[in-house]
């Protein structure tokens, strides 16, 4: 076990490493020269030799003669020490700039996925147990177009029911603009704000979750344990909530460990529809105002995230079961 | 006799059959089903049977027959823009006029999306889509005025002519073009009102012209020479064209531009007209002169005509003129059939006509009204003034190519790398599914997001659509090339593959030839599920801004820029039908492909 871990790892870390070099290459795509930046300002004050020579001492103190490894190697040096270069729009290191949509992201996605899983897991249980039946096939229909609608277009119409024809809930932002009052007060107004994106997020990855248990729970209902379960006379509320969800949370579980992950990631669409600072937001502004250093940190932070969802998937398969052990 | 004997024949076949297969009408039994079927034919049965699936499938068809046979109807103009019609709801009515109306018309003025007419008696009626927004209504005509005898319909506002010579205006005032001014108001001897862009223009009956309104955007020269003169007066977009009592055309401008350059020896000119950026007058012989900026729509192709035209009238982009005997033509843009005369007009005889921006009404000798042009837009317009069905059968079509195209890139990645990596196993396989796992592992749409914003940063917009395929169909593929690793990793423990080898069959060929037609089911439905995928992941690229830019239509990048409460509420046409065909278009896909994934393999139904 300890092997495959250290084995995953190993992967894990190789990936990583091409994966900032794919990186590396995209961010030497980006259009500009920085030598020719910074000495931009001086170019009129000064004689047209001595400006040249400025320019090509800031090439060489920028390193960007040098050869591609070179230059590779200085770059993932920089981001391994945290540094991620400045952001060309605020004017500030995009690790501090990086800090308050995080906290945004997670605060929006703990609550999506506990609400999603909330209703999610006892729907897909309830599929699964009647499967077939009237109430199955209706919820296979809606997850269907559940996960067909993109989450866009759900945002669209419930933008339009709820918050415009409605007027349950406000149409975009965070926070009441000048919002005087408690923090108890403050998170309420804050949740008033979020509770439409959060419905739509819920209403996304619902489609996909309850497919996911209701199929777990299925080949658990099929084993021969919840056959003899049955057998011994033990109550369908036992047989169904003790033997047989049990082990269909095995493969759940890992999933959800997985998801947890993302809650870092933020939903690009959501936060742009509704002006929430989060990392996706942050993520797509940077892109359309050419802010390519912090494209290229989020950009990254994305790839180590979804590496990392993937690792513990694999492992927590081990962990939480027993019988797929990996003893490799 | 040989009736009969077939007759016999037949039936001793069918009791063959019978007694061999069954009747066919009795429901078989699953393990009679597969002694006479092909899995190919029962995989087709069943999903027949699916109801769902099958639904699905039709109604994808139907949407793809429409996509790829409508641009055929539905010409594509990319660089169309037209200001007058942006955000025109849907709706066909915008020649609907008043019942009240026929055989009882004095005068009809027409506007960008509304027109306004006159009865007899002095009545004002408005028709079409009078409500430009949500405060300026065209139908809201102002109480109290007296017998009106002269109405004028501008951009966005009206003037009314009353029979005590007083001036009424309505509709937007934000540029001064509907406060009418003291000096105006004085005058009693009113003859004509114009309504132009943003501007108002009154004409006395001894020939002085009064403009108000937006003097930037219109060229017009308050002290100008033939002040005194005028008998009649046109509007363009952005100039004035007068008619004098003499019969000249002159311009009423100050600037020296193609308007100004009024052609010489016209001789005693009749009537005046403008469309947007032309201007045109007919002489007393019947001949039509056209000057301006003539665009390629053709304005000054004037068509032959058996009699003298009399009369001239100028809508945005075309010309309508009536002969001396009552005979109609039209000439110029025809986009929207505005310059497309019916058989039933121009066959009988006109008494008047009125055309304005993409509508004609004429007048017939019994006071009947009969119309052609721009009926109105089906599913509205968006806010470039363009056809939103027309964008969306062509914006269809480029979806579904790119998801098409996307897919096959997709499959076919993935397909080799899975038969290679599952046939070779070891070392090949060790490295590509180390390449699938970095790839698989890739965020996707943030992902494809940096490299469209990085490499199509200096691209067309056709480089950008090829892109748009590219990245989609080179992220899409590790989930398919491992469904077809893991089958081949089955197929190839089997007798056929040592059959094939043993007798000497080439590696490659028995990967490609031998193994891949087992394992076509999984590609086919997963190719499907991709599909859909794909134009969805399309329509969020294009949604959220790094997708096919702009003026290329898709149903993505059709709801670029929806996304605020304004649009939402106000111009719910703009998001609303693209959203419903995008969506049922991939469900579709999905229902199809899920049906398909039930028929070819029935076990997969029970989970």
């Amino acid at each position: 076990m300890l092997k495959y871990i250290l084995k995953r790892l190993l992967y894990f870390v190789i990936l990583i490493f091409v994966m900032s070099f794919l990186t590396f290459m995209l961010y030497n795509m980006i259009p500009g020269d920085p030598a020719r930046v910074e000495v931009q300002s001086i170019k009129n004050k000064v004689p047209a030799e001595v400006y040249q020579q400025m320019y090509q001492q800031a090439r060489q103190r920028l390193g960007l003669d040098d050869p591609l490894l070179v230059r590779y190697g200085r770059w993932m040096g920089n981001i391994l020490k945290g540094d991620f270069g400045m952001s060309s729009v605020y004017k500030q290191p995009v690790r501090e700039l990086i800090v308050a949509p995080m906290k945004n992201t997670i605060f929006i996605n703990i609550f999506a996925i506990l609400i999603s899983l909330g209703i999610a897991i006892p729907i897909g249980i309830r599929c699964a147990v009647k499967q077939n039946s009237l109430f199955d096939n209706t919820v296979q229909v809606f997850t269907i177009v559940g996960y067909s609608l993109p989450t866009f277009i759900i945002a669209l119409v419930c933008i339009f029911l709820f918050a415009v024809k409605l007027g349950w809930f406000p149409v975009s932002g965070m926070t009441t603009p000048n919002f005087q009052g408690t923090a108890v007060e403050a998170f309420f107004d804050k949740m008033y704000h979020l509770a439409l994106p959060l419905f739509i997020m819920t209403i996304g990855s619902l489609g996909g979750i309850i497919r996911y248990v209701r199929a777990a729970m299925i080949d658990a209902l099929h084993m021969d344990y919840v056959k003899t379960a049955r057998a011994k006379g033990l109550k369908e509320k036992v047989v169904i909530y003790s033997h047989a969800w049990r082990n269909a949370l095995l493969p759940v579980i890992t999933i959800i460990i997985g998801w947890f992950l993302t809650i870092f990631s933020g939903s690009l669409v959501i936060e742009r529809m509704f002006n929430l600072h989060g990392m996706g937001k942050f993520y797509i502004d940077a892109l359309s105002n050419q802010d390519y250093n912090i494209a290229v940190t989020v950009q990254m932070f994305y790839f180590v995230i979804a590496s990392l969802g993937n690792i513990i998937i694999d492992l927590s398969y081990g962990l939480v079961d027993p019988r797929v052990r990996v003893n490799k | 006799m040989s009736k009969e004997n077939a007759k016999k024949k037949k039936s001793f076949f069918y009791l063959l059959s019978v007694k061999l297969f069954g009747s066919g009408k009795r429901k078989l039994s699953i393990l009679e089903e597969e002694q006479v079927q092909s899995p190919l034919r029962s995989t087709i049965k069943q999903f027949k049977e699916n109801k769902l699936s099958m639904a699905g499938l039709i109604t994808f068809l139907l949407i793809f027959a429409f996509v790829f046979i409508g641009p055929y109807f539905f010409k594509q103009d990319l660089a169309f823009s037209e200001t007058s019609q942006i955000n025109v709801s849907p709706g066909l009515n915008l020649m609907d006029f008043p019942k009240e109306l026929d055989g009882n018309v004095k005068q009809i003025s027409v506007g960008p999306i509304f027109s306004v007419g006159l009865s007899n008696d002095g009545k004002v009626y408005v028709w079409g889509k009078p409500k430009l927004s949500k405060t300026m209504d065209m139908s809201k005509v102002p109480m109290g005025m007296g017998k009106v005898v002269k109405v004028a319909a501008g951009y966005d506002h009206v003037l009314a002519l009353d029979q005590y010579g007083d001036v009424w205006a309505w509709g937007s005032n934000r540029l001064g073009q509907g406060a009418i001014p003291e000096e105006v108001e004085k005058l009693k001897n009113i003859k004509d009102i114009a309504a132009g862009y943003q501007c108002s223009l009154v004409l006395t009956e001894d020939g002085y012209v009064y403009f108000f309104g937006n003097e930037a955007t219109n060229d017009f020269k308050v002290k100008n020479d033939y002040q005194g003169q005028i008998a009649k007066i046109v509007t363009s977009s952005d100039a004035v064209l007068g008619l004098t009592f003499d019969g000249r055309a002159v311009y009423l401008g100050k600037q020296k531009n193609a308007y100004a350059n009024v052609p010489e020896g016209m001789g005693k000119v009749v009537d005046i007209a403008a469309t947007a950026s032309t201007m045109a007058a007919v002489n007393d012989e019947g001949k039509v002169f056209v000057w301006g900026n003539v665009s390629s729509y053709g304005e000054n192709k004037v068509p032959e005509t058996d009699s003298r035209i009399v009369s001239i009238q100028g809508g945005r982009y075309h010309y309508t003129a009536l002969t001396e005997n009552g005979e109609t033509v039209a000439w110029g843009a025809n986009f929207y059939k505005q310059a497309q005369v019916p058989d039933k007009i121009s066959d009988t005889s006109i008494k008047a006509l009125f055309t304005g921006f993409y509508q004609n009404y004429a007048v017939n000798n019994d006071g009947k009204i009969l119309t052609w042009g721009l009926k109105g837009y089906p599913l509205g317009t968006d806010d470039l003034g363009r056809d939103i069905l027309n964008r969306l059968v062509n914006g269809g079509k480029m979806s579904m190519t790119i998801g098409a195209v996307s897919v096959i890139i997709s499959t076919i990645v993935g397909v080799i790398i899975g038969c290679l990596s599952g046939f070779f196993g070891g070392k090949v396989d060790m490295i590509l599914q180390r390449i699938v796992e970095i790839i698989s592992g890739l965020p996707f749409l943030p992902f494809a997001m940096i490299l469209s914003a990085l490499i199509g940063n200096n691209m067309t917009s056709n480089q950008k659509i090829f892109l748009i395929m590219v990245i989609l169909g080179l992220l899409q593929w590790p989930t398919l090339s491992r469904l077809v690793r893991a089958q081949v990793l089955a197929e190839r423990e089997k007798e056929f593959v040592t059959a094939a080898r043993s007798i000497g069959v080439k590696r490659m060929k028995i990967v490609f030839r031998h193994i891949l037609p087992n394992v076509i089911s999984v590609v086919i439905v997963t190719a499907t599920l991709d599909f859909a995928t794909c134009m969805l992941t399309e329509a969020t690229l294009s949604y959220l801004g790094f997708g096919v830019p702009a003026p290329q239509p898709t149903w993505g990048n059709m709801l670029f820029g929806s996304n605020n409460s304004i649009v939402i509420q106000n111009y719910w046409w703009r998001w609303v039908f693209a959203s419903i065909i995008l969506s049922i278009c991939v469900i579709c896909i999905n229902l199809t492909g899920d049906g398909l994934r039930d028929a070819i393999d029935p076990k997969s139904r029970e989970r």
